[in-house]
């Protein structure tokens, strides 16, 4: 540090003694609480359901325009087929890998990165090969990946016992019995990753219904993952925090509710292997997964017919019809279509079919985790020993999941600002109260909630905050609680009710990641020609 | 009964400004030793502890005072005036050259403490007469507080910011000087030795003063005393410190710390730097230089009248401006930045890559070394991708490469990058007496050519005979091990130079 900047630090200190004697007045911190997703998707459930005059005839409609419908639709242009529809009722296509943009860089508001993929996946490497993830094949017939997509060093690090380490798994200051544990679950979870079933199929694939159905490893469904730690005799502190950040990461639920199955899964699934990359690498830009939401979107931007709320789906013998408000005109519109692809949440599904057994079969089985994520924008950030800044930073034993540094990929060498987006799944109460609460917050409230946590790893926070913007996902993902993936309900709930209708959701995968919306698509796409 | 009145409320005073002081001191030697030594939580609280528990030792020793108490009180006014004015000087001098820098800070602060824990209870012993006990209790500790207040509060929020620290805590020296001299003069019927306190007030009064005008170079002295060298020039950038120092033989830049050159040598690291790959390339018309603020490199590059146009690309236009307007930088890089070929480029050097669509026939890569993540990108496969893209069939680009001596590994790890990115490479060494061996390596696609063909006469250092010896690598500079790519997702390299470097320094 040279004596200018150890100046500015004073001037730094200078805010954190104020802090302190809390004497000066809170600094109103610029930022809004984007979307009004919550009070549209309101209108579905409070709509007056008068019907459109007339219908516009279309061979496909998709209803929703996440990674599932625009998979499904990119999947059904790639057979030439011409006459169809994408409505999404919000103004712009992604659905939970939307992003957003300041002048400094992109950043996600919700999912931000895919783990380089198992190589078997031929289509989802031919689609990353689109766009240019994956730039090439080595002679060992290895995806060579996109050096600027991979995630660059260093990737991650965790805050326990009052200092940076590098990587998320528990070692600073972690007793040697505890540290023994934690190697012994890394090494089942190695051993489960090449684990194949009696049917020959790997016990824990992606997407999740290439997995083997031996009972060996489904009955790992029956039980939660807090159990089978148990069962196993995995006792350490620092080990069950680590899980259960991990299941609250992928699956916004602790580890105390989800399947052992899912749990699993998280860990065994990922056995990518690139000419430049292994596994454990990950996959990421600026604005996160909205990188591969723009080359979906661009691939089908023809049929992509934006602000559409859809209302209601019925199905008569004359065709499938789909009525929607359109969000710009207030006015309600429809399509009769031949077939149609719902890839929207089972709990919209159902109540646009006006189906009362699976409104009430979501009801009871499909619960939705609440998230909250936040964008921050800051100068200079004051850093406490350790680590250094990564792409990943996690806080040991907090509520939240810590930040991601959006601005990371950026190549500039010297960033004097920086886009975190902060990520809070909220676990603390069940998912209906946890939906209330957040919804009576307001921007202050949460700007304060994040501050008092990231305080703790960087004391200027206060002064280095230029802008706070927060979304919140009321039904961010639905949760891989026992009995979802191998119990039946997955496979009961994607029976479509008409062979023209046909679901494409990560609800009806069980599991919530991008992998799973790109071929929810691509199989509803492929029903739709069969 | 007024004038006791009236000394009585002084001497409050008095405990205020002690107390406002004492703390001052304290939060000056915890800044400073943040500051200095890094860890603010540990430095603070360990300071903060030390000096309450001095405290204490003083409250303790208070009993052993005897005699004129309000003698003994101006003494110890003017003393903690003394030791606490000059703490920040004292500390900011002594740190470079004492190697238990840790026990002259805890000496001051446990010194300053114990006077100032001595205080407090005099006082009240000289008051107790006068005033009623729970009176006094009350007042006394009431402006004990109000002052720690008060100087908790300027303290960051005036002092720093437009003080500083050295003339922080002289400013409340002479504060402290000031109401001893002042409590000297107002009680002088009551003290024996009243006229040579007073007038040992006076000089100690003036020293401050003095210190405090001068404290600026008190501040470049510390500096010149860390550089070995008298400082001439110093400045910070967004990006770095520059510093200057200049003894008899030499002048020398510090970049964050780090020698970036000596007048007295580098013409043996810019030659190696730019002629082998400069005379090797036949037509020769448009340059790159990346880095190389100090316009050094673009000195030897004007030493081929065919080059038309040289483009330099640097971050810090701190620097790229010293180096346009200095004299004595001027005479080192012969006005290079000024000569009409040279356009400079005050950008971030892989963005600047990025966007540049034209195509230089030679590439002069001259970056600090690769001792962050930061400065790491500029190393990794991604840069030179983008550097191919920038270069002419023909070209010739070479990369400052540390040194093959102390950082082998990291020194072959560049090679390996400019391998694995599609390029052929020459690694290249030689000696410069204030660096040591150091390393460069050209990279380029196109071996078929007439090496060093252009060699510009009458260099200092390079001739043909040295120009075979610098291929030539001894065993110890050599990798011995198979050495990873360095790729943005790994950064290979920076953690190669920091395991090297690191070992070497320690
Ligand atoms: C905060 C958060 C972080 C995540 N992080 C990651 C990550 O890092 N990596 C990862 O792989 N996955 C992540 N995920 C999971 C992510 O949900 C999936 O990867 C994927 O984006 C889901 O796509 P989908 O199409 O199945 O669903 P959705 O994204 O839910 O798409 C449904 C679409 O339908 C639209 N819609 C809903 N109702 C209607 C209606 N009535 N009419 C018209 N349109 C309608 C919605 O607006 C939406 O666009 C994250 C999720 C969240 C919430």
């Amino acid at each position: 540090m040279d004596r200018r900047t150890f100046i500015q630090w004073g001037a730094g200190l200078a805010g954190l003694s104020t802090y302190l004697l809390s004497c000066k007045p809170e600094r109103k911190i610029p930022g809004v609480i984007v979307g009004a997703n919550a009070t549209r998707g309101h209108l579905l459930r409070d709509k007056e359901s008068h019907r459109p005059a007339n219908y516009i005839d279309k061979e496909l409609v998709i209803v929703g325009g996440g990674i599932s419908g625009l998979s499904a639709a990119r999947w059904l242009r790639n057979l030439g087929i011409k006459d169809m529809s994408l409505l999404e009722l919000e103004d712009h296509v992604g659905g939970n890998a939307h992003y957003g943009q300041n002048d400094l860089s992109a950043y996600p508001w919700g999912a931000h990165y895919i783990p380089v993929p198992n190589n078997d996946l031929t289509e989802y490497l031919s689609f990353l090969a689109e766009c240019e993830v994956i730039v090439n094949t080595d002679a060992g017939g290895l995806p060579v990946y996109n050096e600027l997509s991979l995630c660059f060093d260093p990737q991650e690090r965790l805050y326990i016992n009052g200092r940076w380490q590098e990587g998320l798994i528990p070692q600073f200051g972690v007793p040697t019995t505890e540290m023994k544990q934690i190697e012994l679950f890394l090494q089942r979870m190695e051993e489960y990753r090449y684990k194949k079933g009696n049917d020959g199929k790997d016990a824990f694939a992606i997407p999740v219904d290439r997995s083997s159905k031996d009972p060996l490893y489904t009955k790992l469904d029956e039980i939660t993952m807090k159990q089978w730690m148990q069962q196993e005799g995995f006792s350490s502190e620092s080990l069950q925090e680590y899980i259960n950040y991990c299941c609250r990461d992928d699956f916004g639920t602790t580890m105390d509710t989800i399947s052992a199955w899912a749990g699993i899964h998280y860990f065994a699934s990922r056995k990518g292997k690139g000419a430049n990359a292994s596994h454990s690498d990950v996959l990421t830009w600026p604005e996160g997964n909205g990188y591969l939401v723009n080359s979906l979107r661009r691939s089908v931007s023809e049929f992509i017919e934006t602000n559409r709320l859809v209302t209601r789906v019925t199905s008569v013998k004359e065709g499938i019809f789909i009525d929607y408000l359109d969000g710009k005109t207030g006015q309600v519109a429809g399509y009769r279509a031949g077939k149609c692809i719902l890839a929207v949440p089972q709990f919209i599904a159902a109540r646009l079919l006006e189906d009362k057994v699976r409104q009430q079969l979501v009801k009871e089985k499909v619960h939705y985790s609440p998230w909250m994520v936040a964008n921050l924008k800051v100068d200079k950030l004051e850093e406490r020993s350790g680590a250094p800044l990564s792409w990943d930073n996690v806080l040991h034993g907090s509520q939240s999941l810590g930040y991601v540094e959006a601005s990371h990929q950026l190549l500039q060498q010297d960033k004097t600002q920086r886009n975190l987006t902060y990520y809070l799944p909220l676990t603390q109460e069940p998912p209906a109260e946890a939906r209330k609460k957040a919804q009576a917050k307001t921007h202050a409230q949460w700007v304060k909630e994040i501050l008092d946590e990231l305080r703790i790893v960087h004391p200027n926070i206060d002064e280095a905050v230029t802008e706070v913007n927060v979304v919140l996902w009321g039904h961010a993902m639905a949760q891989p609680l026992p009995g979802i993936i191998h119990g039946g309900i997955r496979q009961q709930l994607a029976q479509s009710p008409d062979p023209r209708i046909q679901f494409a959701h990560t609800d009806l995968a069980g599991i919530s990641i991008f992998e799973e919306a790109f071929y929810q698509g691509i199989n509803a796409a492929k029903k739709m020609v069969e | 009964m007024r004038k006791e009145n009236g000394a009585q409320w002084l001497l409050l005073v008095a405990v205020f400004v002690i107390a406002t002081c004492g703390l001052i001191y304290e939060l000056v030697a915890g800044t400073l030793a943040s500051y200095l030594l890094g860890d603010s939580v540990t430095q603070f609280s360990t300071i903060i502890g030390v000096y309450l528990f001095s405290m204490g030792i003083g409250s303790f020793l208070s009993r052993y005072f005897t005699g004129n108490l309000l003698e003994w009180f101006i003494r110890i006014e003017l003393l903690v005036g003394l030791i606490g004015g000059f703490s920040a000087a004292i500390l900011f001098l002594v740190f470079p050259m004492a190697a238990s820098f840790r026990i002259i800070l805890y000496g001051l602060v446990s010194l300053t403490g114990v006077l100032v824990g001595l205080e407090i209870p005099i006082l009240m012993r000289i008051l107790q007469d006068k005033v009623e006990f729970k009176e006094l209790v009350s007042r006394v500790f009431t402006f004990d507080y109000i002052g720690a207040l008060l100087a908790s509060l300027i303290f960051p929020l005036l002092l720093v910011p437009h003080l500083g620290l050295i003339r922080t805590s002289l400013f409340f020296g002479i504060l402290n000087i000031a109401v001893g001299w002042y409590l000297a003069s107002y009680f002088k019927k009551e003290i024996k030795q009243g006229f040579l306190l007073r007038m040992l007030a006076i000089l100690l009064l003036l020293a401050e003063l003095v210190a405090f005008v001068f404290s600026e170079s008190i501040m470049s002295y510390s500096e010149t005393m860390t550089y070995n060298d008298q400082v001439v020039y110093s400045t910070s950038s967004p990006y770095q410190r520059i510093v200057i120092t200049r003894n008899k033989r030499e002048l020398r830049l510090f970049l964050n710390g780090n020698l970036q050159f000596s007048s007295a040598d580098e013409y043996r690291y810019h030659e190696a730097l730019v002629h082998p790959a400069l005379s090797s390339v036949s037509s020769l018309k448009r340059v790159l230089v990346l880095g190389g603020g100090d316009g050094i490199a673009v000195r030897e590059i004007l030493k081929y009248p065919a080059v038309e146009k040289i483009e330099l690309v640097d971050l810090d236009a701190k620097m790229t401006d010293l180096f346009s307007t200095q004299e004595v930088l001027r005479s080192i890089n012969q006005s290079s930045l000024l000569n009409k070929k040279v356009t400079v480029h005050n950008e971030d050097a892989l963005t600047w890559l990025r966007n540049n669509r034209e195509l230089f026939d030679a590439v002069v890569i001259d970056f600090p070394d690769p001792s962050g993540f930061s400065v790491g990108k500029l190393y990794s496969t991604v840069f030179y991708q983008l550097l191919r893209k920038a270069m002419s069939p023909d070209a010739v680009a070479v990369v400052q490469s540390t040194s093959p001596y102390v950082a082998p590994k990291s020194f072959w790890c560049v090679d390996t990058t400019l391998q694995s990115a599609g390029f052929l490479t020459k690694p290249y060494h030689n000696y410069v007496p204030s660096f040591g061996e150091w390393g460069y390596i050209m990279a380029f696609t196109n071996t078929n050519r007439n090496w060093y063909a252009q060699m510009p006469d009458s260099l200092r250092y390079l001739n043909r005979e040295t120009l075979t010896q610098l291929f030539v690598f001894p065993e110890d500079m050599k990798a011995h091990a198979k050495l990873e790519t360095n790729r943005l997702n790994n950064q290979a390299l920076v953690n190669y130079f920091e395991e090297e470097w690191g070992n070497y320094l320690e």
